[in-house]
């Protein structure tokens, strides 16, 4: 987990029906706010596309907000569901 | 190490199926340095007070809320008792500071604030006589303002003309707010063993042991305790208990992050977190549900107390490991209007008002949003918070009811006072009267705390 305390880590979590071109719709959109993707991990659950990234937000052109309605826009875009979440949520559920 | 994805979308799923929220932050602040003889110049520094220390509160909560996606239903203000700032005041009212905390409510765009209230257990001063005659006014002419009132401790016994006070108070509200069908009763609790950093309303107000201000969380989560045992056929009591133990663990944790998180932002101590599981009208986050997957036909059958006895100890016992400080309430909640599935148990006809008496003493925090027929009488409503301060008295434990006459309306009925504080059927309450008992006057003696049998 994140021990560096340079970085800001947040997860990004798409869930949506499977099609061409959603993973490369939201890097984009991750990369055009300079985000950089530090782990990917993606499956097929029953029909549904789910997608995982750990980004860091320590090098963005913009503030957790406006990435947030960035990420929000570009779901929009590709009829998928987006989160958007500080990665400390996840750490204190599943971590001890 | 990173979340596996199957992790992640656990905590998703979790806000978006099975409705888990964060339900309050509230906020305490201590008002006695608002303290004046002239009731409406204290009211104007009461306001001055709120609106400053608590005005980060809204846009805190929200930000929080975007950074990790779960939701904070509730952002409230707990206060001083106000008896006691009424201990000075020259004019024997206090309802201009019910109408300051209001007004300081709505700045704030907060729902409730509480701590209208005084600690009557062992007698009745000025301070509390003052808020006492005003509690009726306040309710009526205010919409944000919550009232307690305590009437009972292990320690000090039960203060039965406190107890009698306090029915025809109830009843009063009762009536001043028929045309809601009683609804200001639902802003009114009577308390036995009241604690000071509770934060959920309405029988939320800050204790005079409690610092100048302080972040107090509460949890929810019937909901993701309910998904979880959905599919727990299979295991016996201890692995029931488990499972519970580690879902409670995940929703407090989160909650204490919160909790940490909001009070640095705002640079207001963080108290304590409560690990109530409270449930809210919504389908699914119910504690009957949770009862009933437990493996009972219908929520007050027997068996009920066991299955919630339960309950109760292992989301305390999963809680407080993730809790830096545990406090509050702290117990599953077992509302009636408040929970769909306990309103269905009422219409089964397997709840009745006794079994909730009995419910209530393994769980918090006692005979919680109880529509009950309007033609009740005084004694009898006095009958019902005696019997359950008894329970809080002598079981070291806090205990309230919160009772509400419905004008006009008979057992069976059906009532609906909105939003969060639900709907649900009108239950009966025995008719024998109690009226001698509670009119004898005086004190129950405080309890021998040994031989506990």
């Amino acid at each position: 987990m994140n021990e560096d305390n340079s970085k800001e880590q947040v997860v990004v979590t798409v869930l949506g029906l499977n099609k061409p071109g959603i993973l490369a719709g939201i890097t984009k959109a991750i990369a055009d706010s300079n985000v950089s993707i530090e782990d990917v991990s993606q499956k097929i659950m029953q029909g549904y596309f789910a997608l995982m990234m750990i980004t860091d937000l320590s090098t963005a052109n913009c503030n957790f907000e406006e990435f947030h309605n960035r990420m929000q826009k570009a779901a929009k875009k590709l009829k998928v569901k987006i989160f958007i979440q500080h990665e400390e949520v996840f750490k204190v559920q599943h971590r001890i | 190490m990173y979340f596996s994805i199957d992790e992640v979308i656990d905590t998703i799923r979790a806000v978006g199926v099975e409705t888990f929220d964060i339900r309050t932050i509230t906020c305490g602040i201590n008002l006695m340095s608002c303290a004046d003889p002239d009731v409406n110049k204290c009211a104007k520094k009461v306001y001055e007070k709120v609106v400053t220390i608590a005005k980060d509160l809204v846009p805190t909560a929200k930000k929080l809320e975007k950074s990790y996606g779960i939701p904070i239903v509730n952002k409230r203000v707990s206060v001083t008792p106000v008896s006691f700032l009424a201990s000075a005041f020259t004019k024997p009212t206090a309802v201009p500071i019910a109408k300051a905390l209001d007004k300081a409510a709505k700045e704030l765009g907060i729902d409730y604030i509480a701590g209208f209230s005084s600690l009557i257990h062992k007698g009745i001063n000025k301070g509390d006589q003052i808020l006492l005659d005003s509690i009726s006014e306040a309710l009526c002419t205010t919409d944000r303002v919550c009232s307690s009132v305590n009437v009972g401790s292990s320690k000090a016994g039960i203060n039965m003309d406190g107890v009698l006070r306090m029915a025809q108070i109830v009843k009063d509200v009762s009536l001043k707010t028929a045309d809601k069908n009683g609804l200001g009763c639902a802003k009114l609790v009577v308390f036995c063993n009241a604690v000071e950093d509770n934060p959920f309303v309405a029988g939320s107000f800050l204790g005079p042991g409690e610092p100048e201000a302080v972040l107090n969380v509460g949890i929810s989560g019937p909901g993701v305790v309910r998904a979880a045992l959905a599919s727990s056929e299979d295991l016996d009591m201890g692995g029931l208990s488990d499972l519970i133990k580690k879902i409670s663990f995940k929703i407090t944790r989160t909650g204490d992050l919160i909790g940490r998180e909001a009070s640095q932002m705002m640079g207001i101590p963080f108290g304590i977190i409560d690990l109530s599981l409270a449930p809210t009208p919504a389908e699914g986050d119910s504690i009957s549900d949770i009862l009933e997957l437990m493996g009972l036909e219908s929520t007050g059958c027997h068996g009920t107390t066991a299955a919630l006895a339960m309950l109760n100890d292992a989301v305390k016992k999963g809680g407080m490991m993730a809790a830096t400080y545990a406090g509050g309430l702290s117990g599953a909640f077992i509302p009636l209007t408040e929970d769909s599935g306990m309103c269905k148990a009422v219409e089964n006809n397997s709840l009745c008002i006794q079994k909730l008496e009995a419910m209530t003493c393994v769980c918090s925090v006692g005979l919680d949003m109880i529509a009950i027929p309007g033609d009740t009488s005084e004694d009898i409503i006095a009958g019902i918070i005696a019997d359950e301060a008894a329970i809080g008295m002598i079981n070291n434990k806090t205990t309230a009811a919160r009772l509400i006459p419905v004008p006009g309306k008979k057992a069976g009925e059906y009532v609906d006072f909105g939003g969060l504080l639900g709907k649900g059927p009108i239950i009966d309450v025995e008719r024998h009267s109690p009226a001698v008992f509670v009119r004898r006057g005086g004190r129950i003696p405080a309890p021998v705390h040994s031989m506990k049998n």
